[in-house]
């Protein structure tokens, strides 16, 4: 766990996931951070585990490839760049604001992920303004037994834009306008209340 | 630039927004709230506030959207607060 400010590096890369993502163990989808610029984006990886396939043909679910993708962008880029910016650990801003997960535009499918298949995701930033940010991205399955922290070592933002990948990477999903945002503890109440109010009419 | 006119350039920036019915900008008046008169999704405010800072020529702190209420007249008093403190800090 994140305790003070000065352990927080220029970028996530080699970083625990849990330090970001302050959720159970059970529902982290992402294990480990391959290269990050936090003007720019992310690579990170998950390999679904037994539990997340279960009662699901072995299969791991697209909704659940849509919480890595927001996991890795949103979520951990967001929570870096906001710790940053108000010079705070992540507990810290986690008892200031909600993390919402607030919009999906578009997501395309094009294969699948079974149990034990590693996949990335790799996501960039169109845009982060008062603490919603928005990201576009890929989920590509990981040919098997390759380095990713090697693979990616030299990564640049050029080649994140053109997912420039070798041709070994399998493309599963294209994902767009995955979005989310920093409420405020008291402004999130005073909008559930408000949701309340309307659909009691 | 008084209410009124920032009422007409805010209705001015609303014509632009896709989420945000058009019908409804007829009667809109400074009481008018955006979620629950105008039904605009609360994803849809962080846009509308980066069109108003272009439109208005202000710049929106962390701290003036965390409070941001969801009435025009919200949206009316943040830009006359920030246009204040914009000439309070170049000294005009």
């Amino acid at each position: 766990m994140i305790t003070d400010i000065s352990q927080i590096k220029d970028s996530l890369v080699g970083d625990d996931p849990g330090n970001w993502l302050l959720q159970g163990p059970t529902k982290r989808y992402i294990n480990n951070y391959h290269w990050h610029q936090p003007k720019v984006g992310i690579v990170a990886s998950y390999t679904p585990t037994a539990q997340n396939v279960e009662d699901h043909f072995d299969i791991f679910r697209g909704v659940d490839q849509i919480e890595s993708f927001a996991q890795a962008t949103v979520v951990s880029c967001g929570t870096f760049s906001q710790c940053k910016k108000m010079n705070v650990v992540p507990e810290t801003l986690a008892e200031m604001f909600v993390p919402t997960f607030i919009h999906i535009g578009s997501v395309y499918f094009h294969s699948y992920l079974e149990k034990g298949q590693t996949f990335i995701n790799i996501g960039f930033i169109k845009f982060f303004k008062w603490k919603q940010m928005v990201c576009d991205g890929r989920i590509y399955k990981v040919p098997q037994g390759l380095n990713l922290d090697e693979y990616f070592k030299d990564f640049t933002e050029e080649r994140l834009l053109a997912y420039d990948l070798s041709s070994d990477f399998l493309l599963i999903a294209e994902l767009f306008d995955i979005t989310g945002r920093g409420i405020k503890k008291d402004m999130f109440e005073n909008l559930q209340q408000l949701q309340q109010q309307r659909h009691n009419g | 630039m008084d209410r009124k006119e920032i009422l007409a350039g805010l209705i001015e920036v609303l014509r632009t927004v896709r989420t945000v019915d058009p019908a409804k900008l007829e009667n809109v008046t400074e009481e008018t709230d955006f979620m629950t008169d105008m039904n605009t999704p609360s994803t849809e405010l962080i846009n509308i506030a980066a069109k108003v800072e272009q439109k208005f020529d202000v710049e929106f702190e962390d701290e003036d959207i965390d409070e941001l209420g969801s009435k025009v007249k919200d949206i009316i008093d943040l830009i006359i607060k920030v246009k204040a403190r914009t000439e309070a800090e170049r000294g005009e």
